[in-house]
């Protein structure tokens, strides 16, 4: 059986380093152009980034305290892997506008 | 004899999103984009400064305005590798920013005319550019 919550971590790993490329052109953008504009842009990637990170720290922390806690992640860790996922397609898509 | 006809309803876009939904957008209006449609701006924009190169891209379009010139002679303009004049303008086509006069090859490209009404954002654009 495939371990959902190692390939979620992966997922969300993958999710920061696509985040990390765009926000990198944004920023080359924004010292071009400062407006409003290319500020958001910045801003809503890092945004995600951060709540990428988060939610690998949240789920890490579920598994290493208590172990009722990690039978009950165990059983819904499939859906975590689910959210991270569809994030990495989108954010791929993303990406290739970005960069084309 | 029986014909079974299907009258499509012709909606043009602006019949089912109607022109001045984003009108309350008038209020953070700037100096210089009194007749822009909003989201024709957002296009401009996103395509300027939401992806790599688009500073090229949008002295592409500037030059444009003034007249048109084909891929070889913006290259030599802009002090650009042909190969990327190439790729932008390419792109700058296919999202109906500019057109192309003649199909053959070699020829010089010109604005559309949605790109015509709407100039003023790209003013203001290159205004924020400046001579950087």
């Amino acid at each position: 059986m495939i371990d959902f919550m190692i390939a979620a971590v992966i997922a969300a790993l993958v999710n920061v380093v696509l985040l990390a490329i765009t926000v990198t052109t944004y920023v080359q953008n924004m010292r071009l152009i400062r407006s409003y504009y290319t500020l958001g842009l910045v801003l809503v990637a890092t945004l995600l980034m951060i709540q990428n990170v988060v939610i690998v720290i949240f789920w890490a922390t579920l598994y290493m305290h208590n172990s009722d806690l990690m039978k009950s992640a165990d059983m819904i860790s499939h859906y975590l892997f689910a959210i991270n996922i569809v994030q990495t397609i989108g954010l791929s898509i993303l990406l290739w506008i970005t960069r084309r | 004899m029986f014909v079974f006809t299907i009258n499509f309803p012709v909606f043009s876009l602006y019949t089912v999103i109607p022109r001045d939904i984003f009108q309350f957008m008038n209020s953070f209006k700037g100096k210089n984009d009194s007749m822009s449609d909003p989201r024709f701006k957002m296009i401009i924009w996103s395509i300027i400064a939401g992806t790599r190169g688009g500073i090229n891209r949008a002295k592409i379009l500037n030059l444009l305005a003034n007249m048109p010139l084909n891929a070889n002679k913006i290259a030599t303009t802009l002090n650009l590798d042909h190969k990327t004049v190439i790729h932008h303008v390419n792109i700058l086509t296919k999202n109906e920013l500019i057109v192309k006069e003649e199909k053959n090859y070699g020829a010089s490209y010109k604005l559309t005319q949605i790109m015509k009404d709407n100039q003023n954002v790209l003013v203001e654009i290159m205004e924020r550019i400046g001579t950087k």
